[in-house]
Formats: C-alpha cells, structure tokens, sequence
C-alpha cells in the first residue's frame, strides 16, 4: 500500500507536467476533429466531382491514406522533410498527418452513408433546377452527415486514442508525461494502467455527448 | 543506395510485419469469436463482464496497451516477450471490435432457419455450427476486412518493443544513409503494397465463397 | 391405433390461453387439414406436437409412446416428423441439394454419396432436380417452398407438418405447391396441415378440422364443412375466405 502511496504522491508532485500534457492531447485531438471533419466534407465532394480523373485521385487519395499507418506519416514528414530544409513543429507535424488521415476515413463514411440516399431526391432536386453545389448543401450533406453520425462520432474517439501516437515524434501529449512520471519512479504498470483509465474517462466523456448529439438531431425516418 | 536498395532493405521488416498482423488478427478472431458466442449467453454477469471487456479494449489507445503489455507487467513480475505482448495487444484490441462485428452480423441470420434445424432434430450446437457459423462469417467480411486493415497499420508500432519489423529496419537505415524522406516513402509503399496484395486476396476469396442472396450490404 | 392422439391439450402463453382441452388423433397414412380464423391455435398446435413449444398439460402419444411426460427423447422425435414452415426456412447459404442433404449427413449420419443419391430421387419427385445447385435467393417463392417439402420428406418421416405452405405465396406459386402436396396426397404420406387455403383443404384432406379460440368446433371432411354449416361461425369462416379468392 505504501508503494501505491508513493505512485499517487508522485502523480501530484508531476501533476503541472501532467496536466499540460493533457492539455496538449485536448488540443491535438480538438483541432484534428475539426480539420479531419471539414476535409472529410471536401474529399467527399470531391469523390461525387464530374470529373473522372478528380474521382479516381480522390479513390486513390482515400485508399492510400486507409492502407497505410499514420506513423508513417508523421515520420516522413518529422524525419524526412527537414532534409529539404523544412522544419516543422511536433503539433504541426501531428495536424497535417492526422487531418489526412482522418478526413480519408470521415469521407469514406459519408460515401457509405450517400449509398443509402434515395436517388430520386436528388432528380428532384435537379428538376426543381437547384446547381450541382446547392444539391451538395442543401441535400446530399445534411442527410449523410446525419446517417454518418455514429461513424464520425466513433472517429472522434479514434482521434483521441490515436493522439498518443504522437509522442513518438516528440509531442508533449498526455502519454509522454506519464511516460515521463513513470522513468523516474520505474512503476510503469501504474503509471500506464493509470494513463490507460485516463485514456477510457475521456472516451466515456466523448460517448455521452455523442448520444446527446445523436438524439438533438434526429428526425423522423431517419 | 538507391531507392531500390532501400526498397530491399526495408523488405526484410516485412516478414515480421505480415506475421505479427496474421498472428495478432488470428488471436483477434478467437477472443472475437469467444466474446460474441458468450454473449449469446443470458446471464448477468456473462453479460456485465462483456461490456466491460468490449468497452475497455475498444477504449484504450493501442499504445497504451502494449506499453501496459511489455514495459508494465515485468515491473509486477510478469515478463512477456516482444512479440507475444504484440499479438496480445492486437489480439484483444481487434478482439473487442470484432466482437461486435460478429454480434451484429448474428443478428442478420434468420433465426427461422434455425428453429427449422431444431424442428429436424438437431441439437442447438448443430444449428449453431452448421447454420449460425458459416451465415454469420458471410455478413461479417466488409468488418473483418476493416478490422485486418486496422491490424496491419497499427503494426509499426512494434518497434518500439524491439521486433524488427518494417519500421524497425526504417529507423536503422535512416541514420545510416541520412535520407529519411525516401526510407518513409519506401515505408508507406510497402505497407501499401501489402494492403493492396491482402485486399486483392480477400476479394477474391469473398467471390469465390459469395452466395446469392447472402451478403453484408 | 391412431398414430399421433392427442388428449386435452392445453397451451397456456403467460396468461394467454391458446388452446383448451383439445383432443385429436391421426391415423397413418391419413390427412388432416387443420383451418380457423388467425390466431385461433392451430399454429400452435402444430408446433406443440412436436414439442417445439412444449405443452402446458394434456397428453400427446405418438406411435404409442407418450412424448408429453419428462425424459423423453425430443430429438428422435422430431426426426420423425418433417416440418414445413409458413415461410420456407431454408438456409440460406446453401444450395437446395444442399439443404436437403445437410440433415441426412448429420443426423441420419448418411455418407455423402448416399445422401445426395437420397436427396436427388426426392427433389425429381417434386420437379426441383435441376434447380438442385441453386441458392434459395435464385428460387421462385413456389420453388422454395417445394424444396422445403423435399428437406422434409428426405428424412423419411412417419408425419409431414405443413404449417400454412401456401400463405406466403401468390396464386400461381400457391397452386404449384398445392399440385405437389396432392402428389403426396395420393402417395398414401401421413399429413397434418393447417391453412387458410380452402383451395388446398379440399384437394389433399381426408378430414377438416375447424378450430376457433383454442377449442375443435367440428370435424368433418371438406365439403360437409364449407357448404351451409349449421354452425354459423364456421358459416361465417368460409364466407369470408371464399370472397378473399
């Protein structure tokens, strides 16, 4: 018990530490959520382009960004770029590499949702003499935003889990200052088991707002 | 070196990265498939317990867990080896989710045929291995496909618990030639490459096993 | 002696009773065809037969054993009875021979080669050998239903259940199925069916049952039922059903 005793005086003595990397994971996560939402909205409209050579881009596009890791990524750009005099910050790095990653899988999931989509809405909606974008506004997103409210909703949470990914490249997330906590007292099971029941008190956090969501915007039929 | 070299060298990681992603997706689908055969168990606390396993592996960061895997156990005296803290972690991370996949997809198997078996004459483990199984492995492709998918990409991260996959053989190579740009191109080629190879294969199987009438979507 | 007798018969849902005190009995190689307005229990009843909703009370002998006491063996009797479903059943990742063969192979323990050469006579008898490597999917409703008939006959039963074969399909189909029940009808095969279908009672019955609110009203063979009843709710019955056609 006095070893537990320990650990918990060690978590508040590094709690400054701790808490900034918190912070730091919040922030990765808001901003990616963000950016990965509204390029998912516009690798989307890209894949419904008239164009074929647009379409197949954006297929390969998606396709490259779901078949390969995200470390990868972030290592090319953290590892390779300042060989071409291109230095650029952890977070900066971070928000590139998940904000193609991420707006890849949120566009899958709105292509999913927009199969679902009754094609005779969208004559109508030409008939009645509405532009290609506005039939993209006004029609196709709201309903395939709402039917891919789970998926992006459950992207959210892969979000945040996929943040600890980035002390690996150095970022100053959550993890690393457990890590941090955890080299200079060498508890790694508690320190990890405790970043691990941090890591689930946010996801639950993310669930119950996202069933709040879900049932704010729900409508008849759907 | 050139960028064929690199290629080369880097594909000696590649071994070990399709047998972590084939062990690890293997340990996957029996802790997938144990989870979703329990839950077809009414009990209370089978059924608490279920939750619990589904909400905390699909929760926690992968990472994590193989960090609690590899570097947590020894310090309370468990030693696990690399590449089995690896396939664990996978294992029951992809097992959380497959779990579901499983779960959902025996919710689309008509449960009429099977009372059809019993009214037969077979038993309730007949019915449930000659009809339940092979309906419900068909409507589960598209989320094993995803699920191997997610496999294959989180297995970078063994490096860093030392198995000298793909990734491993990058962070070597890079100091040595200074030209990290083209070895993490080379990297996301291979992965791609193999996604590529083992999405073709799948399709493949998938055609060659559909049946009318029976599939996901 | 009867070869199914069944002795006040009661099935009890919650605080729902379905069927009260029904007694009933067949003979072997006669056919009984069981009809009543929805909900009246003849599904149930069927079903209860073959134990696979068990019987509040009563008691129901079949070859001259008793099958509603405890112990006894429910799997070996339901091999003796096959059970065609309102809506088909098959398997669905099966191909027809296939789900003809599947209970053959593993519960009469067949060798493959002796269970297709079975399954193979029983699907000419009824017209569907060359739909033999089709996926229920590939199948016409009236298709389906006839290789549901097979799966059933393969096994060699001492009884065929059809629980309502025709509901589900359109006239055309309806008389397909109805052409090879009659087969059956001739061929001297021990049935037990309920329908709504009067086209199908008066071609293939020995005897009609009526039953209304879980009770037997009468039993009578086709004609003296439909025609002029002195009970008017089965008056009423026929009427309706014959402006349904």
């Amino acid at each position: 018990m006095t070893g537990m005793n320990a650990f918990i005086h060690d978590l508040i003595a590094y709690s400054p530490q701790i808490l900034t990397g918190l912070k730091n994971t919040m922030l990765l996560m808001g901003i990616i959520s963000v950016t990965g939402f509204f390029g998912g909205i516009a690798v989307f409209y890209l894949t419904l382009s008239s164009r074929k050579t647009c379409r197949i881009i954006t297929e390969k596009y998606i396709s490259f960004f779901i078949g390969t890791p995200l470390l990868v990524h972030l290592f090319l750009m953290y590892y390779g770029l300042p060989e071409l005099g291109v230095r650029i910050s952890p977070l900066t790095v971070s928000v590139i590499g998940f904000t193609l990653n991420v707006s890849a899988y949120n566009a899958r999931y709105l292509m999913t949702a927009f199969h679902g989509l009754d094609r005779m809405e969208l004559e109508a909606a030409r008939a009645e003499g509405f532009t290609p974008l506005e039939i993209f506004c006004l029609i196709i997103l709201p309903q395939t935003l709402r039917r891919a409210v789970p998926s992006l909703t459950n992207q959210v949470i892969q979000n945040l889990k996929d943040t600890s990914v980035a002390f690996l490249i150095q970022y100053n997330d959550f993890f690393s200052q457990i890590q941090e906590v955890a080299s200079t007292n060498f508890e790694f099971f508690k320190a990890y088991v405790t970043a691990g029941l941090v890591y689930l008190a946010l996801v639950s956090v993310i669930v119950v707002l996202s069933r709040r969501l879900e049932k704010r915007i729900a409508l008849p039929g759907f | 070196m050139t960028f064929w070299q690199i290629l080369q060298v880097l594909a000696t990681g590649a071994g070990f990265t399709i047998l972590v992603t084939a062990a690890s997706m293997s340990a996957g689908l029996l802790i997938g498939l144990a989870a979703a055969m329990l839950s077809r168990i009414r009990w209370k606390p089978v059924q608490h317990l279920l939750v619990a396993f589904t909400f905390v592996f699909r929760g926690i960061p992968v990472l994590v867990l193989l960090f609690i895997v590899f570097f947590g156990l020894p310090s309370i005296g468990i030693r696990v080896p690399p590449f089995l803290s690896m396939v664990l972690t996978l294992g029951l991370i992809s097992g959380a989710y497959l779990a579901e996949i499983f779960r959902g997809a025996m919710n689309s198997v008509n449960l009429d045929e099977i009372l059809a078996a019993e009214a037969m004459g077979m038993t309730r483990a007949q019915g449930f291995l000659y009809i339940m199984l092979p309906q419900m492995f068909r409507f589960s492709i598209p989320g094993m496909i995803n699920e191997f998918t997610s496999v294959l990409k989180y297995t970078p991260f063994a490096y860093t618990v030392g198995i000298p996959e793909i990734m491993k053989q990058a962070m070597s190579l890079t100091p040595m030639i200074m030209r990290g740009l083209e070895v993490y191109l080379a990297v996301g080629i291979i992965y791609f490459v193999i996604y590529k190879l083992c999405l073709m294969c799948f399709t493949a199987l998938e055609k060659r096993y559909r049946i009318p009438g029976l599939s996901a979507d | 002696m009867a070869l199914i007798e069944v002795n006040n018969l009661v099935k009890q849902f919650d605080d729902k009773i379905v069927l009260k005190e029904v007694n009933l009995a067949l003979d072997e190689g006669q056919v009984k065809v069981i009809m009543g307005p929805s909900g009246c229990g003849k599904s149930t009843l069927l079903r209860c037969l073959n134990l696979l909703d068990p019987p509040t009370s009563g008691r129901i002998v079949f070859k001259g054993e008793e099958i509603t006491r405890p112990g006894v063996d429910v799997r070996k009797l339901r091999q003796s009875i096959g059970f065609v479903f309102q809506n088909f059943a098959l398997y669905r990742h099966l191909t027809v021979l296939d789900n003809v063969t599947l209970a053959l192979k593993k519960i009469k323990k067949m060798t493959a080669r002796k269970a297709t050469e079975k399954a193979s006579y029983e699907l000419e008898r009824v017209g569907m050998f060359e739909h033999r490597d089709k996926y229920p999917a590939q199948l016409s409703g009236g298709q389906k239903q006839r290789a549901a008939i097979v799966r059933a006959l393969a096994m060699d039963p001492a009884v065929l259940f059809l629980d309502e074969p025709t509901s589900s399909l359109d006239p055309q189909m309806s008389r397909e199925v109805v052409s090879v029940i009659n087969k059956l009808y001739l061929d001297n095969v021990t049935m037990f069916c309920v329908t709504h279908d009067a086209f199908l009672a008066k071609y293939i019955s020995d005897s009609v049952v009526f039953m209304d609110e879980g009770v037997i009203l009468a039993e009578e063979i086709a004609e003296r039922l439909f025609y002029d009843h002195p009970d008017p709710r089965i008056r009423q019955f026929y009427l309706g059903v014959i402006d349904m056609k």
